[in-house]
């Protein structure tokens, strides 16, 4: 039984180690933690080329408006993750109404933006913090059934980002 | 004899790396989607299970989706001090729910006494996904709860004449009260994505020996009892986990006082085809009172997996 004693010791230690880490961080926002404006905006960018280069996923954004499509992105993972911005997009469920996303395509995505976050060197740590945020928004977004299949025909509105 | 498991590895290993190759390209037409993000496939444990290396996790093995199937195929040697354990399966997963997996196990005396003694079990496996998605619902406290069951049957013992046992062949002439048996068990995971741990709880409603390996039940204890398991991983990366398992296991024979195990682990999944786990393991002491050999037997634990 003398194993059993060290396990529990050895969880302990580890969830009071990461409980004091957290608490150290809880002073500044996931926003500064990750490197402020210029960091988010070039998530944005380097997100939107791993999509763009992703045959899963990619053909999904043939008549976005990639421009906005990025400034969007600043302002929701901004505005998430304690930055002073307002996201000024549809909601997440709007916005993929028509895209019939399938829960492959979803991950694919949030896979896309672990590269990403990667690439333009987030630490994995804080990477987790902001998918937590945003895995929430599966249930928005996949629609039981769907079929993958994006319906890309111009929108009535002139909002058209993503 | 100690030769034909490691020419089996070889060839499993071979065949195994094959079928992951044609795996990347064939999932288009055989309806597989690859759909899940790196280490949320499970990984085959040492049962067949979808899990870490000892115990069971809520999650479906194989990479695919709810909308989807997958599958996982591993190679597992465990190597301790007097004994070696091979485990050679393939699980298959499907909708994300349901999870069936067939598992070989060929364990053999290689030190001690009982040296060049050997036992085999074949273990079927199902589980089944009752609720909670823990990798989406980070919003939400309920964990992943699956519940699953194991039928196992011994296949009886082999060699037992050469270490002066003529006649032994089966795990009740060693006090079990059968040879075949059915584990049922409950896992909890939840992932703590915001931390980067995973952790997970399972019960165990068993009557097997050394995992069925001894047989079910006993000449102290007939009925089953309720063991207590557990995971505690880190996430190192998104393709690397580390972490720590505990198992509590049974005490039904007088000649085996059994102990619980525990491990230390690493999983890797390089690739959604390749996956490894390693680990250093203590399963305790097994079968002291025959072999007079009282200390813990442990050591490295080493399994290639390929799915999709």
């Amino acid at each position: 039984m003398k194993h059993t004693t060290f396990i529990a010791r050895l969880l302990g230690g580890v969830l009071l180690a990461s409980l004091i880490a957290g608490a150290a961080e809880a002073q500044e926002t996931l926003y500064e933690q990750m490197g402020g404006e210029a960091k988010m905006r070039a998530i944005a960018e380097e997100f939107t080329n791993v999509l763009l280069a992703d045959p899963r996923i990619n053909f999904t954004f043939a008549n976005t408006d990639l421009a906005k499509f990025k400034q969007l992105i600043f302002e929701q993972f901004c505005n998430l993750t304690g930055g002073p911005c307002k996201y000024t997009g549809r909601s997440m469920k709007e916005s993929h109404e028509k895209l019939n996303s399938t829960n492959a395509q979803f991950n694919a995505l949030a896979e896309d933006l672990y590269i990403a976050l990667e690439r333009v060197n987030v630490p994995y740590r804080l990477q987790n913090k902001l998918m937590v945020m945003l895995a929430p928004m599966h249930k928005d977004i996949v629609k039981k059934g769907a079929t993958g299949k994006p319906d890309l025909s111009p929108p009535a509105s002139a909002q058209s980002a993503k | 004899m100690t030769n034909s498991p490691r020419r089996l590895v070889r060839v499993a290993v071979f065949v195994l790396l094959s079928a992951a190759s044609a795996a990347h390209a064939a999932t288009d037409w055989i309806g597989a989607d690859q759909g899940k993000l790196h280490l949320t496939a499970g990984f085959s444990d040492v049962e067949g299970a979808g899990g870490a290396g000892l115990v069971p996790l809520a999650f479906v093995t194989g990479y695919g989706s709810s909308d989807s199937w997958g599958a996982n195929a591993h190679v597992t040697t465990v190597h301790l001090n007097d004994f070696q354990l091979g485990a050679y399966g393939v699980g298959i997963g499907a909708l994300d729910r349901f999870e069936l997996s067939y598992t070989r196990h060929e364990l053999n005396v290689t030190g001690g006494p009982l040296d060049g003694l050997g036992v085999d079990q074949d273990i079927i496996g199902l589980k089944v996904k009752l609720l909670g998605d823990t990798l989406y619902k980070q919003d939400s406290w309920l964990p992943q709860l699956a519940v699953g069951a194991q039928y196992k049957k011994n296949k009886g013992i082999k060699d037992a004449a050469a270490v002066g046992l003529p006649g032994l062949t089966s795990p009740t002439q060693l006090g079990a009260d059968d040879d075949e048996g059915t584990d049922y068990y409950l896992s909890a995971t939840k992932i703590f994505l915001g931390q980067s741990f995973v952790v997970n709880a399972t019960l165990r409603y068993t009557k097997a020996n050394q995992f069925g390996l001894l047989g079910f039940g006993g000449d102290r204890e007939d009925g089953y009892s309720l063991e207590p398991e557990a995971v505690l991983a880190y996430l190192f990366s998104r393709k690397l986990a580390g972490g720590v398992e505990y198992r509590s296991k049974p005490e039904n024979l007088s000649v085996d006082t059994e102990d619980p195990a525990w491990d230390a682990f690493v999983a890797w999944t390089p690739t959604r085809n390749i996956s490894l786990v390693a680990a250093y393991v203590n399963l305790g002491s097994i079968l002291g009172p025959v072999t007079g050999e009282t200390s813990d037997q442990k050591g490295a634990y080493l399994s290639f997996q390929v799915g999709f």
